[in-house]
């Protein structure tokens, strides 16, 4: 019998790959194949959507204006279809900064200027003066997370906010979040994902990662995903949580 | 008046630090003088005898000034530089300090400044530089200095502001600084690699600045050097990598040890490892060419150069060979690997990581690092530094066999000498404060010597 495949699209990792997102992709692949599948990565850069169908967990990182500008007209035109597609059969997608914000319904700057996003998820975001930057700890009610916490480094002037269909990743026990008004940080809507944190997120949150490769799999009928021994990421997870109890 | 008192409270600080071993007294005496005058730099600066060359980029500032210096020095002028990585504007300012008379005015020839990229404006203005160099932009520290469009931006208008009798001499084989030289009115020197002998097959995931800025299209590299320098062209034609004014070619790469290379007709050889200082070496050469020095002169010069503290720095230590490498980004520190491991044929390893704000307090880049590369080759690496944790989950997802984590550097170092055999060579990978960190604990056991006598 062949092994079971698993496969991680990583939407324009040329242009948005700022904060170490390489770190979420492998680790993404690596515990998919500690657990025995063929893990597979398709990069999906402008002008492109081969492979796109077969996708398990997408994902969508941060770039910078220049690079996001340079995006903008290819998520609209060519991706944002065979996305919604992707999203309907049970893909999961995580999205972080950037992506998180494109994947809402606007980003309006501070002159007003609006810029719509593919509203895959109910949020919006406004520009801000202040950027937040800086180490962030969120409580998490994510009843499938064991710790109920997650750690990651947030750097943003953007402030989002989130619509009912959204609901908060968590609150920030540390940190600024989503806006720094709500206390909220991300959002959960179906198997989408979107958040500020990265650092990487899912190397030191890996609980988180098989959250996401779980949700994917829910529609290949896997249930529950063979434990595997997390002591180091766990480790460098505490470290940071320390900072919270300072 | 206000001048004099500014020089003589900034020489107070400057001793008084150095005495309490507060660090070399490096940056605090400026900050004192410019309180008191915040014109001291720009008065000082006009006391230079020749004027002065200001060196900037993302990495390789200190051994490029330093080469400068050596050749200038060599020549019999006397220079004021800022050293010990003091290269914010405060570090120039505590240079030119130490170096003014009790009249408060400076005696000497040249000013050989390293100025980090954010404070470029403000030192093109203030010293009235000679020849500014811009030798890479990469991404770094995005918790303090912002993404690099902002600094690149920034570094645009500081070469804009630049005097009329002064020229930049730039990258062109760094597509961001290129896009900057070719928006100035005077044309600037440029400089670059040409030996493909020497160049990589792709990308490294740290590259960044990809795409076109005339039409946005992905660049195509027909070859890579260092992170995303290389010979780079737009497929649709608008832009392309500028001709080198000078060109490294026929470049002969020894480990740490060495590297030659041929400039113009002249042989140059170093005793510096790695490709990217091949870049230092000539944007050196390159400054010292444009401001008359002649090239048989400047060669025979670099011959006998010495690395800069913590750059590049051997020390003996039981038995073994410790060399000491700074690695702040993801370009240096695929570099400094690149040369560790595929050049000297490294086996032995720490890798330091700290979240200081000299480090940047935001340590996803290290996810952009090819730790890969040590996988199956490297004997022993030890995790250290305070993120030594973060380090030790790179290097289970590279694949890579570690050492326990270790954040105190006595027991780091006591981990790598353990591990390292006898009469072999270690390779100490670190960020700044935790080069800081481990050289103060070599200087505690007699390995080294502290750096403000190196
Ligand atoms: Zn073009």
């Amino acid at each position: 019998m062949s092994k079971k495949t698993f496969t991680v699209g990583w939407l324009y990792p040329d242009l948005m790959n700022i904060y170490g997102d390489r770190g979420n992709i492998l680790t993404l692949l690596k515990r998919a194949e500690w657990r025995d599948y063929d893990a597979r990565l398709i990069e999906l850069g402008r002008g492109t959507t081969r492979g796109m169908e077969d996708v398990d967990v997408f994902f969508f990182g941060g770039g910078q204006d220049r690079e996001q500008a340079l995006v903008y007209e290819d998520l609209l035109e060519s991706k944002q279809p065979p996305l919604e597609r992707a999203v309907a059969g049970g893909a999961a997608v995580l999205a972080v900064c950037g992506g998180y914000q494109l994947l809402g319904h606007y980003y309006q700057t501070a002159d007003g200027d609006r810029f719509p996003g593919i509203g895959l998820i109910d949020v919006r975001t406004e520009g801000g003066k202040r950027r937040f930057i800086g180490d962030v700890v969120v409580d998490t009610d994510l009843a499938d997370l064991h710790p109920q916490t997650l750690v990651g480094f947030e750097n943003h002037s953007g402030r989002t906010y989130l619509g009912p269909k959204a609901r908060p990743l968590g609150r920030v026990r540390m940190g600024f979040g989503n806006n720094g008004e709500d206390h909220t940080e991300g959002c959960l809507q179906g198997a989408i994902l979107g958040t500020y944190l990265h650092g990487s997120l899912l190397p030191k949150n890996p609980h988180l990662a098989d959250h996401l490769i779980r949700s994917a799999l829910e529609r290949r009928g896997v249930k529950d995903l063979a434990p595997l021994d997390d002591a180091a990421e766990i480790a460098a997870h505490q470290q940071i949580l320390a900072r919270a109890q300072r | 008046m206000r001048r004099t008192a500014a020089v003589w409270a900034g020489k107070a600080t400057g001793a008084l630090s150095r005495i309490s071993r507060l660090g070399g007294g490096t940056t605090l005496p400026g900050d004192v003088a410019r309180a008191i005058d915040p014109d001291v730099l720009r008065k000082l600066s006009r006391d230079l005898k020749h004027g002065a060359i200001v060196i900037t980029g993302t990495n390789g500032k200190t051994t490029t000034s330093r080469l400068i210096s050596w050749v200038l020095e060599g020549a019999g002028y006397s220079v004021v530089s800022n050293r010990a990585g003091a290269n914010l504007i405060f570090g120039a300012t505590a240079a030119a300090l130490e170096r003014a008379g009790a009249n408060g005015k400076l005696k000497a020839d040249w000013g050989v400044f390293e100025i980090d990229e954010a404070s470029l404006g403000r030192a093109v203005d203030e010293i009235q530089p000679r020849a500014t160099i811009v030798l890479n932009l990469f991404r770094d520290q995005l918790d303090r200095y912002g993404e690099l469009e902002m600094i690149a931006k920034k570094i645009e208008a500081a070469l804009k502001r630049m005097p009329d009798n002064s020229r930049a001499v730039l990258n062109a084989d760094d597509p961001r600084v290129a896009e900057i030289g070719m928006n100035l009115e005077q044309p600037p020197l440029w400089f670059g690699l040409d030996d493909p002998s020497v160049a990589m097959s792709e990308l490294p995931h740290a590259a960044d600045a990809r795409t076109c800025p005339r039409c946005g299209a992905s660049l195509v590299f027909d070859a890579v050097y260092v992170g995303h320098d290389g010979v780079y062209r737009c497929p649709n034609g608008d832009f392309a990598r500028p001709a080198p004014d000078l060109a490294a070619t026929h470049i002969d790469l020894k480990g740490f040890e060495s590297l030659a290379m041929g400039v113009s007709g002249v042989r140059i050889e170093l005793p510096l490892g790695g490709l990217y200082n091949c870049y230092n070496a000539l944007a050196a050469f390159a400054a010292a060419d444009t401001l008359g020095l002649d090239p048989a002169f400047i060669a025979d010069r670099f011959r006998t150069f010495r690395a800069a503290f913590g750059r590049q720095e051997r020390l003996e230590a039981q038995g073994r060979v410790l060399n000491l490498v700074l690695s702040k980004n993801p370009a240096g520190f695929n570099e400094t690997l690149r040369t560790a491991v595929d050049l000297a044929g490294g086996q032995n390893f720490l890798i330091g990581l700290n979240d200081k704000k000299a480090d940047g307090t935001d340590v996803s880049w290290i996810w952009d690092v090819d730790f890969e590369r040590l996988r199956g080759r490297a004997h022993v690496v030890v995790p250290a530094g305070t993120r030594a944790h973060d380090l030790a989950v790179r290097f289970k997802y590279a694949g890579v066999q570690a050492a326990p984590p270790e954040p105190d550097p006595a027991r780091a170092l006591d981990a790598l000498i353990e591990a390292t055999p006898e009469g072999e060579t270690a390779h100490l990978l670190c960020t700044y404060t935790a080069m800081l960190d481990l050289r103060a604990e070599l200087v505690r056991r007699g390995w080294a010597k502290p750096y403000w006598e190196t």
